[in-house]
């Protein structure tokens, strides 16, 4: 499914959108900022492709560059084709009937997609109208299939009803509605769900499961959340500070992930089923600020199996079997991974700094009755 | 208005927390009354965790914010340390008599960012309390003990102490609130959301912190969150809210590995990574949560209950005990061993 | 409501921007060179006016020092007025009675009128309705009519000048100061202190204040302006102080339509003089302003 990053293949036959070495960069005062490094993927229609990072990852700044919503005074390189055609030439020539209509997107807060004077009606027709060319009635008709589409009870009377009428979750479903509304190839959802409650997240994943599986629709699922792409994505990308850090196939990410950063987050989430009193295992450090540049390995200072050519070398992206790339000088669970750690323990630090001893540290008393459990 | 019931509280043996039929209702316009809270009670121990679950609305922020009276409830009881000479009835306290009891309790909230004056300096932000009530101690005594505990929330004084919240990430800003809370050594330390806005890779970092300062400086703590996993981490004792109510009580592992309220099994089996102990088609309920302003007669779940019947509608379920430490306000709640009524 | 964006997707913050989105670059913060050159004739004019008594300069109210009406020359470099004084220590000395009159009826109005926007905004409840009746009434009542009853009553010295301008700028300053201060007093560190057990009075002025103050500050300078050009008025309707004389009372006096015909710099100076300053106390405020402004943003959010 990925393309193959030795040869340098450009795309592969059948993909709806490649992206080959995607680069975004902001010009500020202290010169230049880049948020986005030599991403690449490619998705094939009716996949999804679930991209996990925190902030600073770039992940956002990538479905920006893809939907051509970054400011003026951003650089972008690399090339993006949707189904052939290229995507940045599209933006350069102004095309409108694009963005929208073949690719959409869908945010995080509701409130801000959502204009708060006027009718969820209109919003929703005024996409069919411009693109599609519909009459207004015509569009407001369409408008309330949608609505029921994306499970909303009442659709006509919502037609008429304003945002602040309604919950987070419906006016997130509105939202979806929207960007449904031209049949889109590809729809790109960043964090659609963090914002909302959790039996609400669990409702409007499915929607968005179903939604693609009925219309062959491929997506691009944005979250820092790993447990959400787990069930729900075909492949993963992990993004640390604007560079991917591994890229599989969900159930190979989760069960065999060679990047010591996927790893570590693994361990430190608690998990439902973990006992209480588990003592979770931090990464400590945080994610670099969008303005630090660094040499060698963003996530070095915080790994531990650095060595010392982590520090100064950016290792690329390698390949660990199919569809499996991952950038790393040791990774997990290889040879030169599995060395670098034992060695970094037993010398109590690694290349970058760090104390190893923080993870395995003295356990208070009370919780002795609890090591048995740690995971 | 009846309650959820006060059979889940426990005796005298060292009670550091009692709250009792609370209360919490905001108007809302002209003739609409918001009920955020509607009595709930509840007890902690000295030493104990107290995890406080459910979605928006749910009222458990409300429920935090009326334990340390701002706003005080509406009505109920909050009392501190019952039992002992240093018993204190909080709803019963106003002005200057509450305000010398206010370093027993401390509070520590989501947004780290706003939760710091961004135009004073970390060594008077964590010092603040300190000079307050700074009988007997002079400038380098405080000094002292500022520094000494941020270094136990793992900031370096002699980088920090002269710089501004705004220099800070979300973690370290989380850690200068803790600082903060603790330097007036309280008895109780309440956690709204207190890991919501960090990034993943600094959650366990702060959670870690919490149980360190708890064991360090022999807190009780309340900790409020809407994630499932990270409450039942942290946690001995979890109590499930819904609008306003308290559905469910008991201790972590027992109330996760054996959901009894039919909310509850929701919320488990709605998780990204549904809890094994529930099936993952118990999340199918409707998504719409009813007005707080005007909530369901009886058991406030009913209208997305898979159960519900009219017993529902008239009777307000009271919670029972089901187990030692396990207690549910359900007419129909799941028994061990089967997956509904 | 769960997940406050301040760390997950608004984490993917992109570079601070003030300039808006068709900018070529994100725009630096900072006090520009426009600032600087502001605030140094500011304190140019300041300087001078402070230093004036020491000043090599002419007697301004000394008559027939130089021929009348003559235009500037190598001996007065601003010219003389109609009875021969000489503009350029006139124009010097009236800066002393623009300055001093606009500068602490300012402060006093920032000082009074943010004390009680604070305390309005802090306390609300009857507090904010008794103190909120007042402003209204100080703001619906009319300016002038006000300083003619103040001159009745209490003649034109340069205090009492002073304190009926503060009164007209108490009231907006007020209402700017409340809004600030209900902004801040929801935010959690203001909660936080309470918990702590602090006093009400502590909260305002610990908490509250500095974050008041400090954006507020940056108004103090746009302020000035606006004090500087109403004494300036008043002055030249002969409402302001009678002992002495402003670059009001000046343009006053070269205001005839004969001496403007025959003689316009006797006008000219003083309401260059004043223009300038203005002007650079709007340029030098704007500027602050953006710079607080961005800050505020700066500090972890949108």
């Amino acid at each position: 499914m990925s393309a193959n990053w030795e040869s340098g293949v450009a795309e592969v036959a059948g993909a709806l959108l490649t992206v080959q070495d995607l680069s975004v960069g902001f010009l500020t005062e202290q010169g230049l900022v880049r948020a986005v490094e030599g991403v690449s993927f490619d998705l094939e229609p009716g996949q999804t492709l679930g991209v996990v990072g925190e902030s600073g990852s770039g992940k956002s700044v990538t479905a920006k560059a893809l939907m051509n919503l970054l400011p003026s005074y951003a650089q972008v390189g690399g090339t993006v084709s949707f189904d052939g055609r290229d995507v940045f030439a599209m933006a350069a020539s102004r095309e409108k009937h694009f963005w929208g209509v073949e690719m959409t997107m869908v945010f995080q807060d509701p409130m801000t997609s959502l204009n708060p004077v006027k009718k969820i009606g209109e919003q929703i027709a005024e996409s069919l109208r411009v693109h599609l060319g519909r009459s207004r009635r015509d569009a407001l008709v369409e408008a309330g299939d949608l609505l029921e589409q994306v499970g909303i009870p009442e659709p006509g009377k919502r037609l008429s009803q304003y945002p602040h009428e309604l919950s987070g979750g419906l006016r997130q479903r509105v939202v979806i509605a929207m960007a449904l509304a031209c049949g889109p190839r590809l729809l790109i959802a960043d964090e659609p769900t963090t914002a909302l409650d959790v039996t609400v997240q669990k409702h409007i994943l499915d929607l968005l499961d179903y939604l693609r599986r009925t219309r062959n629709m491929a997506m691009i699922l944005i979250t820092h959340d790993l447990g959400v792409v787990k069930g729900r994505a075909d492949e993963v990308m992990v993004m640390y500070a604007g560079h991917t850090m591994e890229e599989a196939p969900t159930t190979t990410l989760f069960d065999e992930m060679r990047h010591p950063y996927t790893e570590a987050l693994l361990e430190t989430i608690p998990r439902i089923d973990t006992p209480s009193h588990t003592r979770l295992v931090p990464i400590p450090g945080r994610p670099p600020e969008v303005i630090e540049v660094l040499d060698g390995c963003p996530f070095a200072p915080r790994c531990r199996y650095s060595i010392a050519r982590c520090l100064t070398d950016r290792p690329g992206l390698t390949s660990h079997g199919a569809g499996h790339l991952c950038a790393c000088h040791a990774p997990v669970g290889t040879p030169s991974g599995t060395e670098a750690r034992a060695a970094n323990e037993s010398a109590g630090t690694t290349a970058a700094g760090l104390d190893m001893e923080q993870f395995t540290r003295h356990v208070p008393v009370a919780d002795l009755g609890q090591l048995g459990a740690e995971g | 208005m009846a309650g959820s019931g006060t059979a889940h509280l426990r005796g005298h043996d060292d009670i550091v927390l009692r709250v009792e039929n609370l209360v919490m209702e905001f108007p809302v316009g002209r003739h609409q009354v918001v009920h955020a809270v509607s009595d709930v009670s509840f007890d902690i121990r000295r030493g104990e965790t107290l995890g406080i679950v459910g979605e928006s609305g749910c009222g458990k922020s409300t429920t935090a914010r009326a334990i340390v009276q701002l706003p005080p409830p509406t009505s109920g009881r909050v009392v501190l340390d019952p039992g002992t000479d240093q018993e204190a009835e909080l709803t019963a306290l106003e002005g200057e008599d509450l305000r010398q009891v206010r370093p027993r309790l401390q509070m520590i909230f989501q947004d780290p960012i706003s939760s710091l004056n961004p135009r004073r300096q970390v060594r008077d932000v964590v010092g603040e309390g300190l000079h307050i009530w700074s009988e007997g101690l002079d400038d380098e005594q405080i000094r002292a003990r500022v520094d000494e505990v941020l270094e136990a929330v793992g900031i370096d004084p002699t980088v920090a102490a002269n710089r501004r919240p705004h220099e800070f990430s979300g973690g370290q800003c989380q850690r200068i609130s803790i600082a903060r809370a603790v330097v007036l050594e309280p008895e109780i330390l309440i956690c709204d959301e207190p890991v919501s806005a960090l990034d993943v890779s600094v959650q366990a970092q702060i959670l870690n912190l919490l149980e360190e300062m708890k064991h360090r400086y022999g807190l009780t703590l309340v900790f409020i969150g809407h994630d499932l996993s990270v409450v039942r981490n942290i946690s001995d004792r979890v109590i499930v809210m819904y609008l306003g109510k308290v559905c469910e009580v008991g201790g972590a592992d027992a109330l996760y590995s054996a959901p009894a309220h039919p909310y509850t099994r929701v919320l488990l089996a709605s998780a990204p990574e549904p809890a094994s102990t529930v099936d993952e088609s118990e999340a199918a309920i409707g998504d719409e949560i009813p007005s707080p302003m005007d909530p369901p007669s009886g058991c406030r779940f009913r209208t997305r209950c898979p159960r519900a019947d009219d017993r529902c509608a008239t009777e307000e379920p009271v919670l029972k005990a089901l187990d030692d430490d396990h207690f549910v306000a359900c007419h129909y709640p799941s028994v061990a061993g089967t997956s509904g009524a | 409501m769960p997940a406050d964006t301040s760390e997950h997707t608004d984490g993917e913050k992109l570079p601070e921007v003030v300039a808006g989105p068709d900018a070529d670059r994100a725009a630096p913060r900072r006090l520009g060179i426009t600032f600087w050159v502001a605030i140094g004739w500011v304190a140019l004019v300041t300087g001078a006016a402070i230093a004036a008594p020491l000043l090599p300069i002419a007697d301004p109210d000394e008559i027939g020092i130089g021929p009348r009406a003559s235009g500037p020359n190598w001996d007065q470099w601003f010219g003389t007025d109609t009875v021969g004084r000489d503009m350029f220590s006139r124009t010097i000395w009236g800066a002393r009675v623009s300055l001093m009159v606009g500068f602490f009826s300012i402060v006093a109005g920032f000082l009074v009128g943010g004390m009680m926007g604070v305390v309005s905004g802090y306390r609300r409840g009857w507090t904010d309705l008794v103190l909120g009746f007042v402003t209204y009434i100080m703001l619906s009542f009319p300016t002038l009519v006000l300083f003619l009853l103040v001159i009745l009553l209490f003649g034109q010295g340069l205090w009492t000048v002073t304190a009926a301008l503060s009164i007209v700028v108490i009231p907006s300053v007020s209402r700017l100061a409340r809004a600030i201060t209900i902004a801040f007093a929801e935010r959690e560190f203001v909660a936080a202190a309470r918990l702590l057990g602090a006093t009400n009075r502590r909260v305002m002025v610990r908490e509250i204040l500095p974050n008041v103050l400090i954006p507020m500050s940056a108004l103090l300078l746009l302020g000035l302006g606006l004090t500087i050009v109403a004494e300036g008025g008043l002055a030249f309707l002969g409402l302001s102080v009678a002992d002495g004389f402003s670059w009001g009372k000046m343009i006053q006096l070269g205001a005839g339509l004969r001496t403007l015909q025959t003689a316009p710099w006797v006008a000219f100076f003083p309401i260059g003089a004043m223009f300038l300053t203005v002007l650079s106390l709007n340029l030098a405020g704007d500027q602050l302003r953006q710079y607080f402004d961005v800050r505020e943003l700066g500090i972890g959010g949108r």
